[in-house]
């Protein structure tokens, strides 16, 4: 077999060397590559009339196996895609430049939500229904079997477009050796979580065509290479090449565990704790094993995603209350749900947006749903005699907001009362500075909150006025950090005169050459996703 | 044109089934015919047209029929709706 070459940009630096497995969307989000019009309609076509095979076969089956009753949903399936206004919204969309796998997609959201704005209690079916059909001619425009289909014992290089969060939480961790995808940045959610998880990976190839389900391939990160079907010698040299490239990290983390549980202390004196970024319960015993002083973000959205309804306030309990037992009384913020935006989960039935980084997310949408934020509110308050347990609230813009939250908090504190629940009645209440408005703001807030986190993704973003997912435009946000650096400064003296503390909690708390700046700005906490954790201490203390 | 009227005595309102069903007969003839409900109007050869009216129980159908077999679809329809729309 021929030997293929992809290079992308490499996210942690690392070598594995495995066999690849390609990653076939279970349908969330359809991306793909525009072929042209001419060509992503017959497509298109191709996979109606297949996608009616399978149906007719399903139904088949159906009709001797379940009856007749049963049998008729399949021909309501074979009825839609073949509904000239499912179809002719998909070529529109098609016509409007889409993939033909975005343009089902969008059709088929498009349609779930006009159904369910009718507020019928079918709605639920006829949704299921139509995500259905839209979830197989995914599939067969991909190419591929369903995901569960193939799992593979050994550990493989998982190889996709693009992921979705929802779709990353659903994968096995632990049989991932490294990622590949075609699109992505070293911002997208796939890099994100290949820092988080400490293994390297490869995003924005931008083609992963000619890559098979069980190719060998080595995966350099460092270099930002991707050698599929290498030749033996190849083999060798990389191989050679990793275990020296082992070796030196690990005598470098043997050092960082050493001053592991020592305080980060600047050579200037000044105290750091450092706090780890987590996004489910199972990073909890990694970040302590890292030297973790606290979870300085719990991304509570883990506990909405990969299910159909909304959690109950016990089962967010029971989870707040696991970390909070397992952290021993160190601090752990719970960022109160951000969900919308890039974020999407479906039972929430957000509606589609034009601009969704500008739009209806995170406390937004809480306070607007008072009912699914007091669960979450609730649950954390209860939680909260269980340990050191804080509450920030995600995506502040104004006084207004933090008013309308802690007057919710309130209610809850003395529903909770009149139910002879216990909780924290001190518990800590911080915002995250995410927006220019709130750092620009941050006098008048400070005096309202116990602390600040800087998100500094979104502040990046909306500071400099880019997209972090966009390629074109994404390394403008590498060079460009003095404008957020200043708002970051501005909110740390607004915080400090109120007697509060200030952290970063965004990617540029985990970037080494920006640590002695945070520092020099009177910055208490720098929170990182857990692989970062021993790299940041040891950097603290090299700080002046 | 013909014209008929037929209030929903299915539970479960205009679902997916039913308007399946619906649209499967309506195609079988040539003329037009168009469903109203609820200050809406649906094509009622298509599905998700249908669907849309999001017509519930006991919620009146007004249906319009016009083309060269009007009165054969009309008395199809009509039964139709007796029977499958009738909350069996």
């Amino acid at each position: 077999m021929a030997e293929k070459v992809y290079k992308g940009t490499g996210i942690s630096n690392g070598k594995v060397s495995g066999k690849i497995r390609i990653f076939k969307s279970g349908g969330q989000a359809a991306r793909g590559i525009y072929r042209g019009k001419a060509q992503e309609l017959r497509r298109l076509d191709n996979a109606r009339a297949l996608a009616l095979e399978q149906i007719r076969a399903l139904e088949k089956k159906a009709l001797a196996t379940l009856g007749e009753k049963e049998a008729q949903i399949f021909e309501i399936h074979a009825m839609l895609v073949e509904d000239e206004d499912f179809m002719g919204s998909v070529i529109e969309e098609i016509n409007g430049g889409k993939c033909a796998e975005e343009a089902v997609e969008i059709t088929a959201r498009g349609y779930g939500e006009m159904l369910g704005s009718l507020g019928d209690e079918y709605l639920a079916e006829r949704k299921t229904d139509i995500m259905d059909i839209s979830n197989q001619l995914i599939r067969i425009l991909q190419g591929g079997v369903s995901q569960n289909e193939g799992e593979m014992d050994e550990k493989y290089i998982l190889v996709a477009l693009d992921l979705t969060p929802s779709q990353t939480v659903q994968l096995d961790a632990d049989k991932i050796l490294g990622f590949v995808t075609a699109e992505g940045t070293p911002s997208s959610h796939t890099a994100i979580l290949a820092r988080a998880m400490g293994i390297p990976a490869l995003v924005g190839v931008g083609t992963v065509d000619g890559l098979n389900d069980g190719d060998f391939a080595l995966l350099n990160a460092e270099k930002g290479v991707l050698v599929a079907c290498p030749s033996e010698k190849e083999i060798k040299e990389f191989e050679k090449e990793k275990s020296a490239f082992n070796k030196i990290a690990k005598e470098h983390e043997m050092y960082l565990r050493s001053v592991m549980n020592k305080p980060a202390v600047t050579r200037g004196g000044h105290r750091v704790m450092i706090y780890a970024n987590i996004g489910s319960e199972g990073e909890v015993s990694p970040a302590l094993s890292n030297g973790a002083e606290g979870i300085g973000l719990l991304r509570s959205e883990f506990l909405y995603l990969s299910r159909d309804t909304y959690p109950t306030e016990e089962e967010l309990f029971s989870s707040y209350k696991e970390i909070a037992v397992k952290m021993q009384g160190k601090r752990v913020i719970i960022r109160t749900l951000d969900v919308g935006a890039d974020k999407q989960i479906p039972y929430f039935n957000l509606p589609r947006e034009e601009n969704p980084a500008l739009g209806y997310r995170a406390i937004r949408v809480c306070l607007d749903r008072e009912d699914v934020f007091k669960a979450q509110l609730r649950a954390i308050l209860r939680a909260s005699v269980f340990g050191h347990v804080a509450i920030m609230l995600p995506m502040v813009i104004s006084l207004d907001e933090i008013e309308k939250s802690k007057e919710l908090l309130e209610e809850c504190k003395r529903e909770l009362l009149t139910q002879g629940q216990s909780f924290d009645s001190k518990i800590e209440v911080g915002i995250m500075i995410e927006t220019p408005a709130a750092a620009l703001m941050s006098h008048s807030l400070a005096k309202e909150v116990d602390f600040f986190s800087v998100g500094t993704n979104d502040l990046t973003q909306y500071t400099i006025a880019v997209d972090r997912q966009n390629p074109n435009v994404a390394h403008l946000c590498e060079k460009n950090t003095e404008p957020v650096m200043r708002l970051i400064k501005m909110s740390s003296e607004a915080i400090h005169q109120e007697g509060g503390w200030i952290g970063v909690c965004g990617e540029m708390a985990a970037d080494l050459s920006l640590t002695q700046q945070l520092v020099n700005m009177g910055v208490d906490e720098l929170s990182v996703s857990v692989p970062y954790l021993l790299g940041v201490r040891g950097k603290v203390s090299e700080c002046r | 044109m013909k014209e008929f009227r037929h209030i929903i005595k299915d539970k479960n309102g205009l679902h997916a089934r039913p308007a399946g069903m619906l649209a499967t007969l309506a195609r079988s003839f040539e003329s037009d015919i168009k469903v109203e409900a609820g200050g809406k109007a649906a094509d009622g050869k298509r599905l998700l047209s249908l669907m849309s009216l999001g017509a519930r129980y006991e919620t009146e159908l007004k249906f319009t029929i016009s083309g060269s077999d009007e009165e054969l679809a009309l008395r199809a329809l009509t039964e139709h709706c007796r029977t499958k729309l009738n909350g069996e």
